[in-house]
Protein backbone atom coordinates (compact mmCIF):
# COMPACT_ATOMS: atom_id res chain seq x y z
CA UNK A 1 0.00 0.00 0.00
CA UNK A 2 1.14 3.54 -1.06
CA UNK A 3 -1.01 5.57 0.32
CA UNK A 4 0.22 8.06 2.09
CA UNK A 5 -0.46 8.95 6.25
CA UNK A 6 -3.70 10.80 6.71
CA UNK A 7 -2.09 13.60 9.14
CA UNK A 8 -0.09 14.37 6.03
CA UNK A 9 -2.61 16.83 5.56
CA UNK A 10 -2.38 18.80 8.59
CA UNK A 11 1.73 18.14 10.03
CA UNK A 12 4.17 19.82 8.72
CA UNK A 13 6.92 17.73 7.56
CA UNK A 14 9.52 18.13 9.26
CA UNK A 15 12.37 20.69 7.87
CA UNK A 16 9.69 22.86 6.36
CA UNK A 17 9.16 25.77 7.39
CA UNK A 18 5.33 26.94 8.69
CA UNK A 19 5.39 29.82 7.13
CA UNK A 20 7.68 31.05 4.51
CA UNK A 21 8.61 34.70 2.97
CA UNK A 22 9.52 35.32 -0.22
CA UNK A 23 9.65 39.12 -1.33
CA UNK A 24 8.89 40.08 -4.87
CA UNK A 25 11.94 40.84 -7.01
CA UNK A 26 10.23 43.61 -9.56
CA UNK A 27 7.88 45.01 -7.21
CA UNK A 28 8.96 46.90 -3.63
CA UNK A 29 6.40 46.49 -0.36
CA UNK A 30 5.41 43.33 -2.47
CA UNK A 31 5.36 39.55 -1.00
CA UNK A 32 4.16 36.36 -1.21
CA UNK A 33 3.94 33.94 2.31
CA UNK A 34 3.49 30.45 1.96
CA UNK A 35 1.85 28.99 4.54
CA UNK A 36 2.16 24.36 5.28
CA UNK A 37 -0.79 23.17 5.68
CA UNK A 38 -3.72 25.35 6.16
CA UNK A 39 -6.56 26.44 4.02
CA UNK A 40 -9.43 28.67 3.45
CA UNK A 41 -9.89 29.04 7.57
CA UNK A 42 -6.69 31.16 7.84
CA UNK A 43 -6.40 32.19 4.26
CA UNK A 44 -9.75 33.92 4.38
CA UNK A 45 -9.62 35.62 7.84
CA UNK A 46 -6.09 36.60 6.95
CA UNK A 47 -6.99 38.41 4.06
CA UNK A 48 -10.31 40.08 5.40
CA UNK A 49 -8.51 41.42 7.75
CA UNK A 50 -5.39 42.53 5.86
CA UNK A 51 -8.05 44.75 3.58
CA UNK A 52 -9.23 46.36 6.47
CA UNK A 53 -5.59 48.11 7.07
CA UNK A 54 -5.86 50.69 4.38
CA UNK A 55 -2.25 50.63 3.85
CA UNK A 56 -2.06 47.43 1.79
CA UNK A 57 -2.98 47.97 -1.72
CA UNK A 58 -2.98 44.28 -2.30
CA UNK A 59 -4.10 40.89 -0.87
CA UNK A 60 -4.92 38.07 -1.72
CA UNK A 61 -4.68 34.21 -0.97
CA UNK A 62 -4.98 30.84 -3.07
CA UNK A 63 -5.15 27.38 -2.35
CA UNK A 64 -3.05 26.19 -5.54
CA UNK A 65 -4.51 22.86 -5.32
CA UNK A 66 -6.76 20.71 -2.87
CA UNK A 67 -4.06 17.89 -2.69
CA UNK A 68 -1.37 20.75 -1.99
CA UNK A 69 -1.67 21.25 1.32
CA UNK A 70 -0.21 25.04 1.53
CA UNK A 71 -1.86 28.37 1.40
CA UNK A 72 0.16 31.15 -1.02
CA UNK A 73 -0.65 34.59 0.22
CA UNK A 74 0.42 38.10 -1.37
CA UNK A 75 0.59 41.19 -0.12
CA UNK A 76 1.35 44.53 -1.32
CA UNK A 77 1.62 47.31 0.47
CA UNK A 78 2.35 51.22 0.14
CA UNK A 79 5.64 53.20 0.86
CA UNK A 80 3.80 53.88 4.65
CA UNK A 81 4.41 49.80 5.10
CA UNK A 82 5.75 46.19 4.44
CA UNK A 83 4.23 43.02 3.37
CA UNK A 84 5.85 41.96 6.76
CA UNK A 85 4.61 44.68 8.67
CA UNK A 86 0.58 44.16 7.47
CA UNK A 87 0.89 40.84 7.89
CA UNK A 88 2.01 40.69 11.53
CA UNK A 89 -0.35 43.88 12.52
CA UNK A 90 -3.43 41.44 10.61
CA UNK A 91 -2.56 38.49 12.92
CA UNK A 92 -2.13 40.37 15.90
CA UNK A 93 -5.54 41.89 15.28
CA UNK A 94 -7.04 38.78 14.83
CA UNK A 95 -5.67 37.56 17.45
CA UNK A 96 -6.71 40.52 19.83
CA UNK A 97 -10.39 39.82 18.19
CA UNK A 98 -10.89 36.26 18.91
CA UNK A 99 -9.23 36.85 22.69
CA UNK A 100 -12.48 39.29 23.10
CA UNK A 101 -14.82 37.19 21.61
CA UNK A 102 -13.45 34.07 23.73
CA UNK A 103 -14.25 36.70 26.69
CA UNK A 104 -17.61 37.86 25.83
CA UNK A 105 -19.09 34.45 24.85
CA UNK A 106 -17.93 32.67 28.16
CA UNK A 107 -19.59 36.07 29.99
CA UNK A 108 -22.18 35.55 28.01
CA UNK A 109 -23.03 31.67 28.70
CA UNK A 110 -22.21 32.55 32.42
CA UNK A 111 -25.03 35.24 32.10
CA UNK A 112 -27.23 32.66 30.42
CA UNK A 113 -26.93 30.22 32.60
CA UNK A 114 -27.91 31.95 35.82
CA UNK A 115 -30.51 33.17 33.80
CA UNK A 116 -32.28 30.66 32.83
CA UNK B 1 7.33 49.48 14.08
CA UNK B 2 3.72 48.75 15.84
CA UNK B 3 1.04 50.19 13.63
CA UNK B 4 -2.70 51.22 14.48
CA UNK B 5 -4.96 48.45 15.25
CA UNK B 6 -7.67 47.86 13.18
CA UNK B 7 -9.26 45.34 15.90
CA UNK B 8 -13.14 44.41 16.16
CA UNK B 9 -14.69 44.27 18.92
CA UNK B 10 -17.13 41.21 18.23
CA UNK B 11 -20.69 41.03 20.30
CA UNK B 12 -22.29 37.68 21.40
CA UNK B 13 -26.06 37.23 22.27
CA UNK B 14 -26.96 33.64 23.07
CA UNK B 15 -30.61 32.96 22.18
CA UNK B 16 -31.16 29.48 23.14
CA UNK B 17 -28.82 27.05 24.98
CA UNK B 18 -29.07 23.13 25.84
CA UNK B 19 -26.54 20.77 26.71
CA UNK B 20 -26.29 19.54 22.71
CA UNK B 21 -27.87 22.62 20.87
CA UNK B 22 -27.33 26.55 20.77
CA UNK B 23 -28.33 29.19 19.17
CA UNK B 24 -26.90 32.71 19.30
CA UNK B 25 -26.02 35.75 17.43
CA UNK B 26 -22.68 37.00 16.64
CA UNK B 27 -22.63 40.70 15.61
CA UNK B 28 -19.66 43.25 14.38
CA UNK B 29 -17.48 40.84 12.46
CA UNK B 30 -17.84 39.78 8.98
CA UNK B 31 -18.57 36.27 7.00
CA UNK B 32 -14.74 35.40 7.28
CA UNK B 33 -14.54 34.53 11.27
CA UNK B 34 -17.99 33.46 11.43
CA UNK B 35 -16.88 30.80 8.36
CA UNK B 36 -13.73 30.48 10.42
CA UNK B 37 -15.47 29.59 13.29
CA UNK B 38 -18.00 27.40 11.77
CA UNK B 39 -15.21 25.28 9.41
CA UNK B 40 -13.02 25.12 12.96
CA UNK B 41 -15.85 23.30 14.62
CA UNK B 42 -16.72 20.97 12.27
CA UNK B 43 -13.13 20.13 11.65
CA UNK B 44 -10.83 21.32 13.81
CA UNK B 45 -12.03 20.81 17.40
CA UNK B 46 -10.63 17.79 18.74
CA UNK B 47 -12.58 14.46 20.21
CA UNK B 48 -11.88 11.37 21.44
CA UNK B 49 -12.93 7.92 19.17
CA UNK B 50 -12.25 4.34 18.98
CA UNK B 51 -9.28 4.31 16.50
CA UNK B 52 -7.59 0.95 17.10
CA UNK B 53 -9.69 -1.95 17.59
CA UNK B 54 -7.80 -5.89 19.00
CA UNK B 55 -10.27 -8.77 18.38
CA UNK B 56 -9.99 -11.86 20.10
CA UNK B 57 -13.33 -13.23 19.34
CA UNK B 58 -15.80 -12.55 16.85
CA UNK B 59 -18.26 -15.00 15.26
CA UNK B 60 -21.03 -12.33 14.97
CA UNK B 61 -22.62 -11.87 11.57
CA UNK B 62 -20.37 -8.74 10.77
CA UNK B 63 -17.06 -8.88 10.09
CA UNK B 64 -14.09 -7.67 11.88
CA UNK B 65 -13.80 -3.98 10.22
CA UNK B 66 -17.35 -3.60 10.03
CA UNK B 67 -17.29 -3.76 13.66
CA UNK B 68 -14.53 -1.25 14.22
CA UNK B 69 -15.98 1.05 11.56
CA UNK B 70 -19.28 0.97 13.56
CA UNK B 71 -16.75 1.25 17.05
CA UNK B 72 -14.98 4.25 15.72
CA UNK B 73 -18.43 6.36 14.93
CA UNK B 74 -19.86 5.55 18.73
CA UNK B 75 -19.47 9.65 19.77
CA UNK B 76 -17.27 9.64 23.33
CA UNK B 77 -17.58 12.19 25.95
CA UNK B 78 -14.19 14.41 25.65
CA UNK B 79 -14.46 17.40 27.71
CA UNK B 80 -10.55 16.30 28.50
CA UNK B 81 -9.90 16.52 24.81
CA UNK B 82 -8.70 19.67 24.53
CA UNK B 83 -5.62 19.04 27.12
CA UNK B 84 -4.91 15.51 25.56
CA UNK B 85 -1.76 15.03 23.40
CA UNK B 86 -2.22 13.58 19.95
CA UNK B 87 -0.38 10.05 20.15
CA UNK B 88 1.38 10.90 16.87
CA UNK B 89 3.40 13.29 18.95
CA UNK B 90 2.82 11.82 22.61
CA UNK B 91 6.51 11.43 23.95
CA UNK B 92 5.53 9.02 26.72
CA UNK B 93 4.83 5.89 24.77
CA UNK B 94 7.24 6.68 21.88
CA UNK B 95 3.68 7.21 19.51
CA UNK B 96 2.69 3.98 19.96
CA UNK B 97 -0.68 5.46 21.03
CA UNK B 98 -1.21 3.70 24.38
CA UNK B 99 -0.38 5.47 27.33
CA UNK B 100 -2.55 7.79 29.75
CA UNK B 101 -1.60 11.14 28.32
CA UNK B 102 -3.00 10.25 24.74
CA UNK B 103 -5.46 7.20 25.07
CA UNK B 104 -8.01 5.81 26.93
CA UNK B 105 -8.70 1.84 26.65
CA UNK B 106 -12.00 0.12 26.07
CA UNK B 107 -13.26 -3.75 26.66
CA UNK B 108 -15.92 -5.70 25.30
CA UNK B 109 -17.12 -9.22 25.95
CA UNK B 110 -20.79 -10.30 25.13
CA UNK B 111 -21.98 -13.67 24.56
CA UNK B 112 -25.70 -14.19 23.89
CA UNK B 113 -26.74 -17.97 26.25
CA UNK B 114 -30.49 -17.44 25.03
CA UNK B 115 -32.67 -18.11 22.31
CA UNK B 116 -33.44 -14.15 22.17
CA UNK B 117 -31.25 -11.82 20.07
CA UNK B 118 -28.76 -9.95 22.00
CA UNK B 119 -28.44 -6.73 21.37
CA UNK B 120 -24.26 -5.46 21.76
CA UNK B 121 -24.80 -1.86 22.72
CA UNK B 122 -22.54 1.11 23.80
CA UNK B 123 -23.35 -0.07 27.58
CA UNK B 124 -21.55 -3.31 26.50
CA UNK B 125 -18.15 -1.25 26.30
CA UNK B 126 -16.30 -1.24 29.57
CA UNK B 127 -13.92 2.03 29.79
CA UNK B 128 -10.25 1.99 31.35
CA UNK B 129 -11.84 5.34 33.34
CA UNK B 130 -15.01 5.99 32.57
CA UNK B 131 -14.78 9.64 34.27
CA UNK B 132 -12.68 10.67 31.70
CA UNK B 133 -14.25 9.13 28.56
CA UNK B 134 -17.38 7.08 27.60
CA UNK B 135 -20.02 6.46 25.43
CA UNK B 136 -22.12 9.69 25.83
CA UNK B 137 -25.53 7.75 26.01
CA UNK B 138 -23.93 5.90 28.83
CA UNK B 139 -22.68 9.34 29.91
CA UNK B 140 -25.74 10.99 29.58
CA UNK B 141 -27.70 7.98 31.78
CA UNK B 142 -25.15 8.48 34.93
CA UNK B 143 -25.74 12.68 34.56
CA UNK B 144 -29.89 11.99 34.58
CA UNK B 145 -29.24 9.10 37.65
CA UNK B 146 -27.66 11.93 40.03
CA UNK B 147 -30.60 14.53 38.45
CA UNK B 148 -34.15 13.47 39.97
CA UNK B 149 -35.94 16.45 37.72
CA UNK B 150 -34.31 15.44 34.79
CA UNK B 151 -36.85 14.60 31.81
CA UNK B 152 -34.92 11.64 31.16
CA UNK B 153 -36.38 8.46 30.60
CA UNK B 154 -33.50 5.49 30.98
CA UNK B 155 -36.21 2.99 29.27
CA UNK B 156 -36.74 4.47 26.06
CA UNK B 157 -32.56 4.33 25.68
CA UNK B 158 -31.27 1.41 24.51
CA UNK B 159 -27.35 2.19 23.61
CA UNK B 160 -26.27 2.63 20.39
CA UNK B 161 -26.20 -0.76 18.62
CA UNK B 162 -23.22 -2.20 17.82
CA UNK B 163 -24.50 -5.77 16.55
CA UNK B 164 -27.17 -8.51 17.02
CA UNK B 165 -26.02 -12.05 18.14
CA UNK B 166 -27.62 -15.21 18.11
CA UNK B 167 -27.71 -18.16 20.41
CA UNK B 168 -23.88 -18.86 21.08
CA UNK B 169 -22.11 -16.06 19.07
CA UNK B 170 -19.54 -13.86 20.82
CA UNK B 171 -17.85 -11.00 20.30
CA UNK B 172 -14.73 -9.95 22.57
CA UNK B 173 -12.51 -7.31 21.51
CA UNK B 174 -10.15 -4.44 22.96
CA UNK B 175 -10.62 -1.18 21.43
CA UNK B 176 -7.94 2.13 22.06
CA UNK B 177 -10.10 5.37 22.15
CA UNK B 178 -7.42 8.38 20.61
CA UNK B 179 -7.72 12.06 20.16
CA UNK B 180 -8.06 13.53 16.71
CA UNK B 181 -9.60 15.78 14.47
CA UNK B 182 -12.51 15.95 12.13
CA UNK B 183 -10.29 16.73 9.27
CA UNK B 184 -8.76 13.11 9.71
CA UNK B 185 -11.66 11.32 9.96
CA UNK B 186 -15.48 12.44 10.53
CA UNK B 187 -15.69 10.09 13.33
CA UNK B 188 -13.96 12.96 15.60
CA UNK B 189 -15.83 15.87 14.35
CA UNK B 190 -17.86 17.20 17.73
CA UNK B 191 -20.32 18.93 15.35
CA UNK B 192 -23.54 17.02 14.15
CA UNK B 193 -24.66 20.46 12.18
CA UNK B 194 -22.94 23.94 12.35
CA UNK B 195 -24.95 26.63 10.47
CA UNK B 196 -25.11 30.42 10.29
CA UNK B 197 -27.45 32.96 8.41
CA UNK B 198 -27.27 36.62 7.73
CA UNK B 199 -29.54 38.85 9.69
CA UNK B 200 -31.97 39.66 7.33
CA UNK B 201 -33.03 43.47 7.63
CA UNK B 202 -36.83 43.90 6.12
CA UNK B 203 -38.36 47.06 5.39
CA UNK B 204 -42.05 46.94 3.89
CA UNK B 205 -42.81 49.98 1.73
CA UNK B 206 -46.41 51.38 3.46
CA UNK B 207 -47.54 53.95 0.96
CA UNK B 208 -47.04 51.57 -1.71
CA UNK B 209 -48.71 48.33 0.28
CA UNK B 210 -51.62 50.40 1.04
CA UNK B 211 -52.53 50.57 -2.47
CA UNK B 212 -53.15 47.08 -2.13
CA UNK B 213 -56.42 45.24 -1.84
CA UNK B 214 -57.06 42.97 0.98
CA UNK B 215 -56.91 40.03 -1.58
CA UNK B 216 -54.13 41.31 -3.32
CA UNK B 217 -52.06 41.47 0.30
CA UNK B 218 -53.12 38.29 1.06
CA UNK B 219 -51.53 36.62 -2.36
CA UNK B 220 -48.48 38.66 -1.84
CA UNK B 221 -48.08 36.75 1.84
CA UNK B 222 -48.64 33.75 0.32
CA UNK B 223 -46.44 33.88 -2.28
CA UNK B 224 -43.66 33.62 0.55
CA UNK B 225 -43.01 29.84 0.39
CA UNK B 226 -41.98 30.63 4.35
CA UNK B 227 -43.82 32.17 6.58
CA UNK B 228 -42.18 35.57 7.02
CA UNK B 229 -45.33 38.29 6.62
CA UNK B 230 -49.15 38.17 7.91
CA UNK B 231 -51.70 40.12 8.06
CA UNK B 232 -52.78 41.63 11.30
CA UNK B 233 -56.60 40.85 11.33
CA UNK B 234 -57.07 44.06 13.23
CA UNK B 235 -55.25 46.53 10.87
CA UNK B 236 -55.19 44.99 7.80
CA UNK B 237 -51.96 45.79 7.39
CA UNK B 238 -48.65 43.37 6.15
CA UNK B 239 -46.57 43.28 8.95
CA UNK B 240 -43.56 41.20 9.33
CA UNK B 241 -43.75 38.08 12.23
CA UNK B 242 -40.30 36.33 11.36
CA UNK B 243 -37.73 37.78 9.25
CA UNK B 244 -35.52 35.15 9.98
CA UNK B 245 -37.87 32.67 8.63
CA UNK B 246 -36.83 34.13 5.43
CA UNK B 247 -34.55 32.04 3.11
CA UNK B 248 -33.46 34.71 0.89
CA UNK B 249 -35.57 33.24 -2.01
CA UNK B 250 -36.46 36.14 -3.36
CA UNK B 251 -40.32 34.97 -4.03
CA UNK B 252 -42.09 38.06 -2.72
CA UNK B 253 -40.08 40.37 -4.67
CA UNK B 254 -40.55 38.58 -8.29
CA UNK B 255 -43.87 38.37 -7.03
CA UNK B 256 -44.53 41.99 -6.07
CA UNK B 257 -42.84 42.60 -9.52
CA UNK B 258 -45.54 40.68 -11.24
CA UNK B 259 -48.24 42.92 -9.93
CA UNK B 260 -46.72 45.76 -11.12
CA UNK B 261 -45.38 47.04 -7.69
CA UNK B 262 -41.79 46.43 -7.94
CA UNK B 263 -40.17 48.28 -4.42
CA UNK B 264 -43.15 46.80 -2.31
CA UNK B 265 -40.54 45.30 -0.33
CA UNK B 266 -36.78 45.87 0.53
CA UNK B 267 -34.74 43.05 2.08
CA UNK B 268 -30.88 43.18 2.82
CA UNK B 269 -29.20 41.12 4.35
CA UNK B 270 -26.87 42.45 7.08
CA UNK B 271 -23.45 42.12 6.51
CA UNK B 272 -21.97 42.30 9.69
CA UNK B 273 -24.60 39.91 11.56
CA UNK B 274 -24.89 36.63 12.10
CA UNK B 275 -27.37 34.17 13.24
CA UNK B 276 -25.45 30.24 14.43
CA UNK B 277 -26.92 27.21 15.63
CA UNK B 278 -24.78 24.77 16.70
CA UNK B 279 -25.43 21.06 17.35
CA UNK B 280 -22.63 18.89 19.13
CA UNK B 281 -22.72 14.89 18.93
CA UNK B 282 -22.85 15.24 22.50
CA UNK B 283 -19.06 14.56 22.87
CA UNK B 284 -18.61 18.19 24.11
CA UNK B 285 -21.34 20.97 25.49
CA UNK B 286 -22.46 22.36 22.50
CA UNK B 287 -21.61 25.73 24.38
CA UNK B 288 -18.17 24.54 25.15
CA UNK B 289 -17.62 23.11 21.21
CA UNK B 290 -17.45 27.27 20.55
CA UNK B 291 -15.09 28.35 23.11
CA UNK B 292 -12.76 25.19 22.17
CA UNK B 293 -13.11 26.57 18.25
CA UNK B 294 -12.52 29.81 18.97
CA UNK B 295 -9.11 29.11 21.41
CA UNK B 296 -7.86 26.44 18.05
CA UNK B 297 -8.77 29.54 15.59
CA UNK B 298 -6.44 31.35 17.49
CA UNK B 299 -3.67 28.84 18.68
CA UNK B 300 -4.03 28.45 14.27
CA UNK B 301 -2.89 32.06 14.14
CA UNK B 302 -0.51 31.75 16.70
CA UNK B 303 1.32 29.10 14.51
CA UNK B 304 1.04 30.75 11.16
CA UNK B 305 3.16 34.11 13.11
CA UNK B 306 6.38 34.74 11.13
CA UNK B 307 9.14 33.09 12.69
CA UNK B 308 12.01 35.76 14.19
CA UNK B 309 15.28 34.38 11.59
CA UNK B 310 12.63 34.88 8.67
CA UNK B 311 11.78 38.73 9.93
CA UNK B 312 15.37 38.77 10.49
CA UNK B 313 16.55 38.18 7.01
CA UNK B 314 14.13 40.59 5.62
CA UNK B 315 15.34 43.67 7.66
CA UNK B 316 18.82 43.11 6.11
CA UNK B 317 17.09 42.78 3.18
CA UNK B 318 14.90 45.65 3.78
CA UNK B 319 18.26 47.92 4.45
CA UNK B 320 19.63 46.61 1.69
CA UNK B 321 17.04 47.67 -0.82
CA UNK B 322 16.28 50.92 1.14
CA UNK B 323 20.26 52.13 0.54
CA UNK B 324 20.02 50.78 -2.89
CA UNK B 325 16.63 52.77 -3.39
CA UNK B 326 18.41 55.50 -2.13
CA UNK B 327 21.48 55.12 -3.91
CA UNK B 328 19.51 55.24 -7.17
CA UNK B 329 18.15 58.58 -6.74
Amino acid sequence: MNAPDRYERFVVPEGTKKVSYDRDTKIINAASFTIEREDHTVGNVLRMQLHKDPNVLFAGYKLPHPLQYKILVRIHTTSQSSPMQAYNQAINDLDKELSHLKSVFEDEVRRHSRDF
Amino acid sequence: MEGISYQRFPKVKIREMKDDYLKFELRETDASMANALRRVMLAEVPTLAIDLVEIEVNSTVLNDEFIAHRLGLIPLTSDRAMSMRFSRDCDACDGDGQCEFCSVEFTLNVRCTSDHTLDVTSTDLRSSDPTICCPVDVAARATAALDPNSAYDPSEQRGIIIVKLRRGQELRLRAIARKGIGKDHAKWSPAATVTFMYEPDIHINEDLMETLTLEEKRSWVESSPTKVFDIDPNTQQVVVVDPEAYTYDDEVIKKAEAMGKPGLVDINAKEDSFIFTVESTGAIKASQLVINAIEILRQKLDAVRLSLDTEECDEQFGELGAHLRGSAV
